[in-house]
Formats: C-alpha cells, sequence, structure tokens
C-alpha cells in the first residue's frame, strides 16, 4: 500500500494521538528549546533580553548559595534515603509474611502520610518540632528525666544549622517510606513461591534466602527506588519550602528551593535557566551511572 | 489412604518452627504497631490540634485530647479567610485536569494500542517514552511565560491543561488497553457500523475502567497536593486553591495555628477517604510506576 493511502487510512490514529503532541509542543518542546536560549540571556521578564553568551556559566562556578545548595541537597539525600530504604524495606518484608494479620491497618498506616497535602504536613511537624513548645522536645525533656545521666538538652529542630537539615530528612522519611514500602512490596510479590520452595528443600536457612535470593531477585526495584529518590531530593519543593524555606540561612536550602528562589523571587530568568539544564545534566548523568552501575552487578 | 493425608499435612520440623516463633512474632506485631502509631501520630495531631485555641496547641505539656473542645477555628475560617471558596477552586482544578488528563490519556492509549499498523507507531510511542526523562525543573520558567503569552495566568485553565497530555498516563493506558482489549470486538464494533471515535468511547473505555480508576487516583494526589505550580500561575484570592491559601495563611509574625490545622484538616479529608474507598486502585496506581523501571 502507498504510504499516503495507508496515512489516510490509519488518520483515526493520528487524530487521536495529535492532542498530545500539541501540548508538548507547547508545553514541553518549546519551553526545552527557550530555556536552552535563556541560559545564554541575563533577563528578568520585563525589560528587553540581553544576550551575555557564557557569562551565566561563568557566574555558576562562583555561586556560593548555588554550591551550599547543592552540598544541602547531597546531605539530606544521605541523611534520608538508607533509614528510609531499610524501613520500607522491612515493612514490605514484614507485610508480606503469611501469617500477619490486621495487614491492611499497618499498610493504611504507613502509607496515608503519601496522599497527604505537603503544606498541610508541614506546616503539622512545624508545630512538632517546635523547640520550646513542640511534642517532640517534650519527648526528649521526658527522656532527660528518666536517664538524667544522658545529658539530653532540647534540640533545636528549626533553628540550628546542624538540625534543620535532620528535621527535614525525619519530615520526608515520615512522607515517602510508605510509597516505597508498596513499590518493594510488589517487588517481593513478584518473586516467584518457586524459588523459595526450591531453596528450603536444599536446606537454606531463612537468612541465607535473605541473602542469596530476595536481595539479588530485589536489585530492580531497589534501584527504582533509588533513583526516584535521587531526583526526588534534587527536586525536592514543598518539605523545605514550608518547614524551614531553607534556613534557618542557607542551612536547609535545597537545589528546588533555589531554583524556584532565583526564577520566582528574583526573577533572574537567564540564569535560571542556565542553573536548571547544567544541574539537569548532572543528575542525568548519575542517574545513569546508578542504572549502570546495577546492571554490572547483575552480570 | 492415611499415608496421603499425611504427606498432605506440612512437614514436622517447620511446624516446631512456627511454634518457637510465637514470641518472635509477637515482637513483630509490637514493632509495627509501635511504628504505625508514629505514623499516625501527625495525623492525630492535626486532627485534635483543629479543635484547640492557639494556646491549647502550645499548651506544655501537651494537650494530648482537646478541652474544651473548640469549633471556632472552622468558622472563623469561614468568615475571615477565602477557604471555602480556595476549596471549589481546588476541586474544579483537581476535577478538570484529571478528567481532561484521562481522556487525553485513554484516547492516545488507545490508538497506540489499537492501529498497530499504523505507519510510525512505534516511532512515535518511543518519542512520548523518551519526553518522561524532561525534568520539569527546565521547562518550568518557560511554561509559565507560555501561560502569561496566552492569558491564562490566574484562570483555572492554568493548573488543568500543562501537564494533561501525560506521558506516562498514555503508556499506563496503551499497556492495559493492548492486554485486556480482544481485537475481534474491535472488529465486530466495526462491522456493526460503529465509528473510530464510538468504539473507542463505547467498547474500549468501558473495559478499561480498573486502568483510568488507578490513574486517575494517581493523578489526583498530584493536582489536589499541587504547591509550587498554583503559587506560580493564581495570583489572586479568588482563584487560589487550598494548599496556596493554607500555605499563605502563614503569618509573618503571627500565625494563626488553630486555623490553619482546621484548614488543613479540610484539605486532607478529600484524600484520605478517596484513599481508604479506593485503597486497591491507589495501591496498584503506584505499584505501575514500577513496570517501568
Amino acid at each position: 500500500m502507498p504510504l499516503r493511502a495507508s496515512l489516510w487510512r490509519h488518520r483515526h490514529f493520528y487524530l487521536f494521538i495529535s492532542p498530545f503532541f500539541l501540548l508538548f509542543a507547547v508545553f514541553g518542546l518549546y519551553p526545552l528549546l527557550f530555556s536552552f536560549y535563556l541560559s545564554f540571556v541575563k533577563w528578568d521578564g520585563l525589560t528587553p533580553q540581553t544576550w551575555v553568551g557564557l557569562a551565566n556559566f561563568a557566574t555558576m562556578w562562583d555561586d556560593d548559595i548555588l554550591r551550599d545548595s547543592l552540598w544541602n541537597t547531597l546531605v539530606i539525600g544521605l541523611l534520608y534515603i538508607p533509614p528510609m530504604m531499610l524501613l520500607a524495606f522491612l515493612f514490605a518484608q514484614l507485610l508480606n509474611q503469611p501469617w500477619l494479620k490486621l495487614r491492611a491497618f499497618f499498610r493504611t498506616a504507613f502509607f496515608l502520610p503519601c496522599v497527604t497535602p505537603m503544606v498541610v504536613i508541614s506546616i503539622v511537624f512545624g508545630l512538632l518540632f517546635s523547640s520550646e513548645k513542640g511534642v517532640f522536645n517534650y519527648g526528649v525533656a521526658l527522656v532527660d528525666r528518666a536517664l538524667p545521666f544522658l545529658h539530653l538538652a532540647a534540640i533545636p529542630w528549626l533553628n540550628s544549622d546542624r538540625w534543620s537539615k535532620v528535621s527535614v530528612a525525619i519530615l520526608v522519611v515520615w512522607r515517602w517510606t510508605g510509597y516505597n514500602m508498596v513499590l518493594m512490596l510488589a517487588g517481593l510479590q513478584g518473586i516467584s513461591e518457586e524459588y523459595y520452595e526450591a531453596a528450603t528443600v536444599d536446606g537454606a536457612t531463612s537468612l541465607q534466602r535473605m541473602r542469596y535470593l530476595t536481595l539479588p531477585l530485589m536489585r530492580p526495584t531497589f534501584r527504582f527506588c533509588l533513583l526516584l529518590s535521587l531526583l526526588g531530593t534534587v527536586y525536592m519543593f514543598d518539605e523545605i519550602f514550608v518547614l524551614t524555606q531553607g534556613g534557618p540561612g542557607t542551612s536547609s536550602l535545597n537545589f528546588g528551593v533555589y531554583l524556584f528562589n532565583l526564577s520566582f523571587s528574583n526573577f533572574k530568568f537567564g540564569y535560571a535557566s542556565c542553573v536548571a539544564y547544567s544541574v539537569a545534566l548532572l543528575v542525568f548523568v548519575a542517574a545513569l551511572l546508578v542504572s549502570r552501575m546495577n546492571r554490572q552487578e547483575n552480570e | 489412604m492415611r499415608r496421603q493425608k499425611a504427606k498432605t499435612r506440612p512437614p514436622g520440623d517447620r511446624r516446631r518452627a512456627q511454634a518457637g516463633a510465637l514470641p518472635a512474632r509477637l515482637a513483630l506485631y509490637a514493632f509495627l504497631l509501635a511504628l504505625s502509631l508514629v505514623f499516625l501520630f501527625p495525623f492525630y495531631w492535626l486532627l485534635t490540634s483543629a479543635f484547640k485555641s492557639q494556646a491549647q496547641i502550645f499548651a506544655m505539656p501537651p494537650q494530648w485530647i482537646p478541652a474544651p473542645i473548640r469549633f471556632a477555628n472552622f468558622t472563623s475560617l469561614a468568615a475571615e479567610t477565602g477557604l471555602p471558596r480556595a476549596f471549589f477552586n481546588s476541586v474544579v482544578t483537581s476535577v478538570g485536569h484529571v478528567s481532561l488528563a484521562l481522556f487525553l490519556c485513554s484516547l492516545a492509549g488507545y490508538a497506540f494500542a489499537r492501529f498497530r499498523e499504523a505507519p510510525g507507531n512505534e516511532a512515535l510511542f518511543a518519542f512520548v517514552l523518551a519526553t518522561m526523562m524532561i525534568p520539569g525543573a527546565v521547562t518550568l520558567i518557560p511554561s509559565f511565560l507560555v501561560l502569561v503569552k496566552l492569558h491564562l495566568i490566574d484562570s483555572y485553565w492554568a493548573l488543568i491543561v500543562p501537564g494533561a497530555a501525560n506521558a506516562f498516563g498514555i503508556y499506563w493506558m496503551r499497556q492495559y488497553m493492548r492486554a485486556n482489549i480482544p481485537d475481534d470486538l474491535i472488529h465486530a464494533a466495526r462491522i456493526d457500523g460503529c465509528s473510530e471515535f464510538g468504539i473507542y468511547w463505547r467498547v474500549a473505555l468501558p473495559i478499561a475502567q480498573p486502568a483510568l480508576a488507578a490513574l486517575g487516583i494517581m493523578l489526583l494526589i498530584g493536582a489536589w497536593n499541587n504547591l509550587m505550580w498554583a503559587f506560580i500561575v493564581l495570583r489572586t484570592r479568588e482563584m487560589q486553591t487550598l494548599p496556596v491559601v493554607i500555605y499563605l495563611l502563614q503569618g509573618e509574625i503571627r500565625t494563626p495555628y488553630g486555623m490553619l490545622m482546621a484548614g488543613g484538616l479540610i484539605a486532607t479529608l478529600p484524600l484520605i477517604l478517596a484513599f481508604l474507598l479506593f485503597q486497591r486502585h491507589f495501591i496498584r496506581g503506584i505499584t505501575a510506576g514500577a513496570i517501568k523501571a
């Protein structure tokens, strides 16, 4: 059949998929190209654009706040990803036990944080973290009274450079553990029962089954969770924007909030585009490395 | 006969292991119970604080059960803030966005699943998948500028349209329709004189309902909770959605926490109810993301 006739015969196909391509052209492709152009421009959105060549990239090298925000992003990621993954895997493993009762209750309790508006929950945590009148420090005071030799003092959760990142990490663990748990639960249920039966027949202990069966077979799921967390950390916004606004100082400012401030508080559209592009490239390479690394391990 | 019966029973050593595991199991139950209470605690605090005064919220030692229970937060929310209007805005934009997205994604997903011989089907689908890699942070500013040009800033459309033709949604609908809609059914509908759109609307969509529910709920969480984009594109009090209004209720000097908690409760309840009602779809929708990994 000649191509034209074939195209005409399948006109409904092109008609049905056209809304995607139309919307993508307006809100995907054009922004992608325009943002690339903006990377070489100085512009506040009102006055005329001026071409500055590579000056934005040069500015980036000396941008201390950008460096801080990237460093904080890394630290926050390292603070929350390991405990979150561990907890999520533990929950998934336990909820996957055939003898477990109250499964629906536990699953709901762990998953509920994922469906709540981040704004609301950040404000609630702001109350709980309050240094003089917060429930968390009340708990610390109770422990101090019971075990005075530990010399516990009220923790300045949101008021100190050292603890602000920890507070953010606690909030993020609370919010995202259930999500990862559900992903891991799906991964665990995807492992064929026959493997376990065969291993049991061969006399493998439960520890050996975990080490040589579950963990290797779960690697693709772990990789997926890790990738999501990686992206989630870099572009995290609501959590920090509401809980700490990046403060005190820039101690909990991550990349997502920094980029937002740059774009919509300082209106540096050109420079912000340049930073967004560069970091996206960096993240892309990191994501590639994560998946590459895992694939090699599998072989 | 007796022997066969004995064979079907679990081996003796496994039974003994189970009996010995009882204390371990109790410990695990205690562990799960304790942690689920920890995870539920912020909800409890949200719920109780909504019925407290400012002084009660900051009382030391903490007031675990509000006494007296006050409803003033809710009445002053209704009287002094734009919260009722914000609730309405949130419903309109979320329902609008989810409906449009479900329509466009299922239409395109159906086309990709159905017209397999159409020239370019596979290449175009690969292109759709590739667009998922574009980070939103890069396209944020130009997308905002596009809306400015189109005079859509501060309108419901600004939240409804961008992202409505969602690449993941197309992928998700295509996979489901490919596996679950038999070709014979489509042929039969065509012989009966059904138009192509009619086949999609009357044959494919009803079959794809579970997939639509899962996708719809995923999109709903995102749309209902959206703060950043709504913050950027909605400028006036009359148009702002719940997350934005709640965020802005925080004062520079004095924040009315009781009212905030009451508003937060109102913003949180719909999704919690939806979750409890459609739990199965929720969970399936999220695990669907894992398939593409």
